[in-house]
């Protein structure tokens, strides 16, 4: 029985002109399953983003196989869904146009386009702001925007590479929350890189730490604590434990250099 | 955002913008008239914006005006029509194909910052003093900023939003109607800001060297024959137009790029 998401012995090296060349993953393996809300730790520029462009189908490994559903990925496919650090919300398109983008590269129809935006702008709490702008949104806005926007084609793998990390600390706090709840009621399965060991915790089913560049799957830990989870519980004795752990097993990583 | 909490504001205030800039204009033309009550007026050198205004208004109905007007305005129509076709043309290679830039941009850059006027007389002994002639200075003198625009503006397209249109399955023509275009676009509207006023420049000058009608020629002729007001009343009309068309066009921008307020 093979996973829902499958990568085995994924090799990727960047090449840029007049540059060395940089080992982003080496013999990278992950497994994960359907439904599932997996985060990934690890050092700056360990490659886990480029494991999701990857995944995204925007990166192609010089090696290896990554499966999704038993079947390979070759290139972008509308099963799957980013959620950017920097937005990546087109400035000259409302919240409401911004959200039907992908429908829209799909040929959906306007009317259908319209009750599917309508529904998430609801979802993600920005009833009101449908012809705004992003430049008139806060950070926290148009991540929900961006949010929206992933979940509008339906996708049944949403992948986010460190998208609360351009936010303040307490609008991060309210949207992991919010991401929580949203998850539950969406059901997606979920890759989730960060920095922040708390944050994925807090959110996830697992956590695996990667090594330093070139990335490899170093530990994977399993995070056993119910669901659905309240803001309190990060400062209960399992979640400190668990925190703790994990940091032991990404320190190494950061300060050997 | 709603605007509840502000009931209270005057119509000055609120039009001080306005306002305060048409003060200023009126105090120019209002000293410029004061100031022959203290100084000899002599018609030969200088002239009053009450002549100014009489002489403008009497052309504009004797048809003159528009007569010069409408000869100018066609090979303005035609080379400004090329410079936009061929700059943005020029400059999309250029912010596409690092090398292409590499290898234009100091030619351009010499052509841009140096008076290409200067080329004038020998642009008119190759074409002649006809419309094309013109609609070339023209051209030479407003492509400029089309093209350096409009390579600035590709060149600011931001990759994410090029991997993001991508990543949802988005075709290169999706690329070029979805991000490109709308992301180079205000480049090239403030691009025709700037060559709209050396467009104008490029009519006046090939007027001056060489032609027999149009309103660069009325300028000089006026001006020989010592008809002061009426030279100024062509200058004035000029004036009238380039204002128009840049304030057109600043009100075009924000009209059809309501995303760039702010920005």
């Amino acid at each position: 029985m093979s996973a829902y998401i499958q990568g085995r012995n994924v090799n990727l090296t960047f090449r840029p002109p007049n540059r060395r060349p940089v080992r982003a993953l080496q013999n990278f393996d992950i497994d994960v399953n359907e439904g599932e809300f997996l985060s990934i730790v690890g050092p700056s520029g360990c490659g886990k983003s480029t494991f999701l462009n990857v995944l995204l189908g925007l990166a192609k490994p010089d090696s290896g196989d990554i499966m999704l559903g038993g079947k390979r990925i070759e290139g972008p496919g509308t099963d799957r869904a980013m959620v950017f650090q920097e937005f990546g919300l087109l400035p000259w398109r409302t919240v409401q146009s911004n959200v039907e983008l992908g429908l829209e590269l799909k040929g959906v129809a306007t009317e259908t386009r319209r009750e599917v935006s309508q529904r998430l702008i609801e979802m993600v709490g920005l009833v009101g702001f449908e012809t705004h702008y992003p430049h008139e949104l806060s950070g926290g806005m148009k991540q929900r925007v961006g949010l929206a926007r992933a979940l509008a084609t339906d996708p049944d793998v949403l992948l986010m590479d460190e998208p609360f990390a351009a936010l303040d600390a307490q609008t991060r706090d309210l949207m992991q929350v919010e991401l929580l709840r949203i998850w539950q009621e969406a059901k997606k399965t979920v890759l989730f890189v960060t920095h922040q060991i708390d944050e994925a915790i807090y959110l996830s089913d697992r956590v695996m730490v990667m090594t330093k560049r070139p990335g490899q799957a170093k530990k994977i830990f399993a995070i056993d604590l119910p669901r659905p989870r309240d803001y309190e519980m990060r400062v209960t004795r399992e979640f400190n434990d668990l925190k703790l752990e994990i940091w032991n097993e990404l320190k190494d990583e950061i300060t050997s250099r | 955002m709603t605007d509840d909490a502000a009931p209270h504001i005057s119509f000055a205030t609120r039009h001080r913008k306005v306002l305060l800039g048409g003060f200023s204009v009126a105090i120019f033309f209002i000293a410029w008239q004061a100031t022959f009550l203290f100084v000899p007026f002599n018609p030969l050198f200088i002239s009053k914006p009450n002549l100014i205004l009489d002489s403008f208004v009497e052309m504009l109905f004797s048809g003159d005006l528009l007569h010069d007007l409408a000869v100018s305005g066609v090979p303005f129509l035609y080379g400004f029509t090329a410079a936009v076709v061929v700059g943005v043309s020029v400059g999309v290679v250029m912010g596409w194909r690092v090398r292409v830039g590499y290898a234009l941009d100091p030619l351009m850059t010499v052509f841009y910052a140096s008076p290409l006027v200067a080329l004038a007389p020998l642009v008119i002994v190759f074409f002649g003093v006809g419309v094309s002639g013109k609609a070339i200075i023209i051209f030479l003198l407003s492509v400029f900023p089309f093209i350096f625009n409009t390579a600035a503006g590709v060149r600011a397209i931001d990759r994410l939003l090029i991997n993001v249109v991508r990543s949802m399955g988005g075709t290169e023509k999706d690329l070029y109607l979805k991000v490109i275009v709308p992301g180079v676009l205000p480049y090239i509207v403030a691009g025709a800001r700037i060559a709209v006023g050396r467009g104008l420049i490029g009519i006046l000058v090939g007027e001056f060297f060489a032609a027999s009608e149009g309103i660069g020629y009325a300028i000089a002729r006026f001006g020989d024959l010592f008809a002061l007001d009426k030279m100024f009343a062509c200058i004035l009309a000029i004036m009238i137009i380039a204002v128009v068309l840049t304030e057109g066009i600043r009100w075009a921008e924000r009209a059809a790029f309501p995303w760039r307020i702010g920005q």
